[in-house]
């Protein structure tokens, strides 16, 4: 099985470090394979919202940089972790970055979930699980929610675990997960 | 006269962006005669390196307007970069902020204007960390209409219930109302969904792809599987 570990290289604390250092042993427990990737302020442009990666060269973005390597990686995984501080209850800048431009990995088209929200369908017959932790000191319980609201709202095989210090916690919360390709429902 | 910024935060690059026509909507709603009014394009300010005068600027509003896109679910990575980095000015600055009333204007690709919700509480969340006053939102569901019909009577609906929404926040930016407001939802098409997802699946993704020369089943393409 083949993990990989998304950071932020902006947000490197002693929490994160710990954070950090658990699940790569946990992983290394599990016997599974992992690569680590960390985003820094200067290696990914923003996205420019230009839908070429649907209509001018599907499957890919159309700037070249760091992304390509991150996307090609995401799709050849069975697991990914994004480790992001949570800011304003959402994924730090550099995490997000790599968020917008991971929509080369689906199609253009709309169809309907079962609750009869839009949705994009997969580009993919199988992703990768996805488990993302918003870490920092103090979270608000507010933007804790929030942060959560937006990672499962809308999503599906998607877990989400909010990170304060307590490692008792996340190895349990990290036990309780399924580690598993995911299939094609996003 | 009350000092008011509004900022495009449309990611795109020269090309016209949804966020872009509200700002120019909302800004003449507000009145000349009382207010002084700053535009901030956040993309052309990081290209043009004026990041740092838009936060001087920014740190004496009486008012914020922010309009931008829904990118999955919530702000692009853009506007994070902005805030997140306005945030670090303002601890810097604390004793200078003006405690400035913010709004929101949330546009996305679907029909559901509530999908915007979280990016508007985000907004909330960003403003609580740098002591301004949040007021409300305004969702939009399927924004691409407004430019792609404008003028159109498909969305005539929908612009009259903007202007009127853009007429609230004039007048909240103006007034001591301190009550809490809500976010006002505005849907663009007066047409079944299922319509536009019809249109687009079969006849919008594909003639766009046909204009970079490339046939609807090159749409499907799976670059990254090894
Ligand atoms: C990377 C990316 C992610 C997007 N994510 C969403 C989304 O989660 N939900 C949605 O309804 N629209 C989404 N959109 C569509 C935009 O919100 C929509 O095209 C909007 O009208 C663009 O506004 P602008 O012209 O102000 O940039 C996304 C677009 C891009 C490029």
């Amino acid at each position: 099985m083949k993990a990989t570990i998304i950071s932020d290289k902006d947000f490197q604390t002693d929490l994160f470090r710990n954070l950090f250092e658990k699940i790569i042993v946990y992983f290394d427990s599990k016997g599974i394979e992992t690569k680590t990737i960390s985003i820094g302020r200067n290696d990914l442009a923003f996205c420019m919202g230009c839908f070429g990666c649907w209509v001018k060269k599907p499957g890919e973005c159309v700037m070249n940089d760091m992304m390509s390597q991150i996307n090609r990686n995401f799709i050849n995984s069975d697991v990914v972790v994004y480790l992001s501080p949570v800011i304003f209850g959402q994924f730090s800048a550099n995490i997000k970055n790599a968020i917008d431009r991971w929509l080369p990995n689906i199609l253009p088209f709309f169809i309907k979930r079962p609750d009869d929200s839009t949705m994009h369908p997969s580009r993919y017959k199988q992703y990768p699980y996805v488990i993302v932790v918003g870490y920092g000191e103090d979270i608000s319980d507010e933007d804790a929610q929030l942060f959560i609201d937006i990672t499962k709202k809308h999503r599906n095989n998607t877990e989400v675990l909010i990170y304060k210090g307590d490692d008792e916690d996340i190895s349990q919360e990290l036990d309780k997960i399924t580690l598993r390709k995911a299939g094609g429902y996003l | 006269m009350k000092n008011i910024i509004l900022i495009d935060s449309s990611p795109k690059i020269n090309e016209k962006s949804v966020s872009g026509y509200l700002i120019e909507k909302a800004a003449r709603r507000i009145d000349d005669q009382t207010a002084n009014k700053n535009f901030i394009n956040i993309r052309q300010s990081f290209t043009g390196h004026k990041i740092q005068e838009d936060y001087k600027i920014l740190i004496n509003a009486d008012a914020v307007i922010i309009a931008f896109p829904l990118y999955i679910f919530c702000l692009p990575g853009i506007l994070m970069r902005f805030l997140q980095d306005y945030y670090q000015f303002y601890l810097e600055n604390k004793t200078k902020s003006t405690n400035p009333k913010v709004y929101a204007l949330v546009n996305c690709g679907f029909p559901e204007p509530e999908i915007n919700l979280e990016a508007v509480r985000v907004i909330g969340s960003f403003c609580r960390h740098v002591n301004a006053n949040f007021r409300f939102g305004i969702m939009i569901g399927c924004g691409g209409m407004l430019l792609g019909a404008e003028g159109k009577p498909v969305i005539k609906k929908a612009v009259e219930k903007l202007d009127n929404a853009f007429a609230e926040i004039a007048n909240d930016i103006q007034n001591n109302d301190t009550e809490k407001k809500y976010n006002i939802l505005v849907e663009t098409m007066n047409f079944p969904e299922w319509i536009f997802r019809f249109l687009m699946n079969k006849f919008g993704w594909a003639s766009n792809a046909k204009k970079n020369r490339l046939k609807k089943k090159d749409l499907y393409r799976g670059p990254y599987l090894l």
